[in-house]
């Protein structure tokens, strides 16, 4: 008898501990719904091809970490605790205890350490920095004007989120999405947010990589109400060739000027352009494949897997998340529209030399933007190749949000 | 940061600061902006200048060469460039069961080479090595040892 019962205590406590029990438990709903959202994106990554890179490490990430008991990720372990440390004696309100997560944190708490500290977001840019031909943007400099006005949908953002009452670091956070650029947004938000605020690191990265994704979806009825056929008509001259000794000096050159103008944006474009040199000088091949392929996929999948496990459903599924939606949107929009808009202007002083198709390529969403200007032009004049003209504004944008980047970091202190 | 400080120091938000002013959510818009369009003018600036000096390099070198060119035709047109001395024609000896095309293939091969080195190669023989690795053999071992 005393087997029995003992056998039947020991499935008792099996059960109580397992994590079906935890969907039972107060707020364990929410858990099944962020686990659906889970499948959901597995479904938009695996079978409509929606950024799958990226948003199949952050699903199953989300999956993982709403699994009730796993104890993969502690949200708790990550808030800011107030200390005075004895070598400073001053009082530092962001302070996380580091060695308690090592010592008791989970498999995603130890690799979330490398988006809290923001190692991986200017890793992933070295690797995009070793695959980007910045020759197009050097062919035609004014495309760096288009990529400076498609970052007016972040500060435009920025803008409708105080409106809606929400705190300075949310405010940029949620503004960087207009940016269009998943390892910026990851790198502001995950500085600038903290326990105080609704919105987690994972709502603006999961927001950030969507919007990506929809980019075909949501440009192009904003360039079509915004220019005329005639100006989507016009075929662009051709592209000056760019010398070698032209593209070894632009990453330095560019490293130099913005990390002196907007300090905070040095590692972001420091990375960038260290990964472009790479890739140029022609003398570090080995190291230039490693950084595009290997370490590139390596970070990606930390990261995206630890953004995703940031996405508790007790802390998404709220009315921020709602706002965040919203807002990411808008940000993306008017982005889009600011680019388009100065394309307009140059298309006029340009005495209808510049299609301003090419405007909208400046939010960065390399290389889906600028498709979308190809596709589009191509809608009016089958003959017409806007793609290399596009890239320009393409590329400009990733440095432009980079120092918008900075700027924010700058204004909003943590 | 520091540069920023000095311009704008008014403008430091506090992140958990909430209900922002008409004021500084307008200045936080300004001064991104004009942060952002001042930096990127800075590096049109820059790239405009730098591709315009290697732009006239470049073109003077183009204009050196269709200099060169161009005086070697009219010399030759006056004939008083002295043509090559021909190179006697000594046809190939080729071992038995070599194609013509595998011959004509080497003989290309040769001529790309004499071309990078500036040197003028002829095919005197075309023989099969024997216990040698094959030439896909050596490629793999090529790729594989380059980088050390």
């Amino acid at each position: 008898m005393d087997i029995i019962n003992s056998f039947l205590n020991t499935m008792a406590d099996l059960a109580s501990d397992s994590g079906f029990a935890g969907f039972l438990k107060d707020g364990g709903w929410k858990n099944i719904i962020m686990i659906l959202i889970s499948f959901l994106f597995m479904y938009l990554a695996i079978a409509k091809g929606f950024e799958p890179l990226l948003l199949l490490p952050i699903s199953f990430g989300m999956l993982l970490t709403n699994l009730p008991f796993a104890d993969m990720y502690h949200p708790e372990f990550w808030e800011y605790l107030e200390n005075v440390p004895e070598k400073t004696g001053e009082l530092n309100s962001h302070y996380i205890d580091y060695e308690r997560i090592l010592q008791h944190g989970g498999l995603l708490d130890i690799l979330y350490m490398g988006v809290k500290l923001q190692i991986y977001p200017p890793l992933i840019f070295l690797g995009i920095g070793a695959m980007t031909d910045f020759g197009p943007l050097i062919a035609n400099p004014k495309s760096f004007l288009l990529g400076a006005a498609a970052q007016g949908g972040i500060f435009f953002t920025f803008v409708g989120a105080a409106l809606l009452n929400m705190t300075a670091a949310e405010c940029g956070s949620i503004a960087i999405i207009g940016g269009a650029d998943g390892p910026t947004a990851i790198y502001v938000s995950s500085k600038l947010l903290s326990k105080t605020d609704t919105i987690g690191v994972g709502t603006i990265a999961l927001a950030a990589y969507t919007y990506m994704a929809l980019v075909p979806i949501i440009q192009p009825p904003i360039m079509r109400a915004l220019t005329t056929k005639k100006e989507r008509s016009v075929v662009m001259g051709q592209l000056r060739q760019v010398s070698k000794i032209e593209k070894l000096i632009f990453p330095i050159l560019v490293t130099v000027v913005i990390s002196l103008m907007v300090p905070s944006a040095a590692p972001l474009v420091g990375m960038l352009m260290f990964g472009n040199l790479l890739k140029e000088s022609g003398c570090c091949d080995r190291i230039a494949k490693t950084a595009q392929n290997e370490l590139m996929n390596i970070i990606t999948i930390f990261l995206g897997v630890s953004v995703g496990a940031t996405t508790r459903a007790d802390k998404i599924l709220t009315l921020s998340f709602g706002k965040v939606i919203l807002l990411g949107v808008i940000a993306f929009s008017i982005g889009t529209a600011c680019g388009i808009l100065l394309g307009k202007l140059m298309y006029v002083i340009s005495r209808g030399k510049i299609n301003p198709l090419i405007g909208s390529a400046g939010v960065s969403a390399v290389p889906m933007a600028a498709r979308v200007s190809q596709k589009v032009g191509q809608e009016e004049v089958p003959t017409n190749y806007l793609l290399m003209h596009a890239m320009g504004p393409n590329v400009a944008g990733v440095i432009g949000s980079a120092v918008a980047a900075g700027v924010l970091l700058s204004i909003v202190q943590v | 940061m520091s540069e920023l400080q000095c311009c704008a120091p008014e403008l430091m938000l506090k992140g958990t600061e909430s209900n922002l002013g008409g004021g500084t959510i307008a200045s936080v818009v300004i001064t991104g902006l004009v942060v952002v369009f001042i930096g990127l003018i800075l590096l049109i600036i820059c790239v405009s200048i730098y591709g315009k000096i290697f732009d006239s390099i470049n073109k003077s070198k183009d204009r050196k060469s269709k200099a060169e060119i161009e005086q070697k035709l009219r010399e030759a047109a006056k004939g008083s460039v002295v043509p090559e001395a021909k190179v006697a024609y000594n046809p190939p000896t080729v071992e038995d069961g070599i194609s013509d095309e595998i011959v004509a293939v080497i003989a290309a091969a040769v001529a790309a080479m004499s071309e990078a080195s500036g040197k003028k190669l002829v095919l005197k023989s075309v023989s099969r090595q024997k216990g040698a690795r094959s030439s896909w053999a050596q490629a793999g071992i090529a790729e594989n040892t380059r980088p050390f």
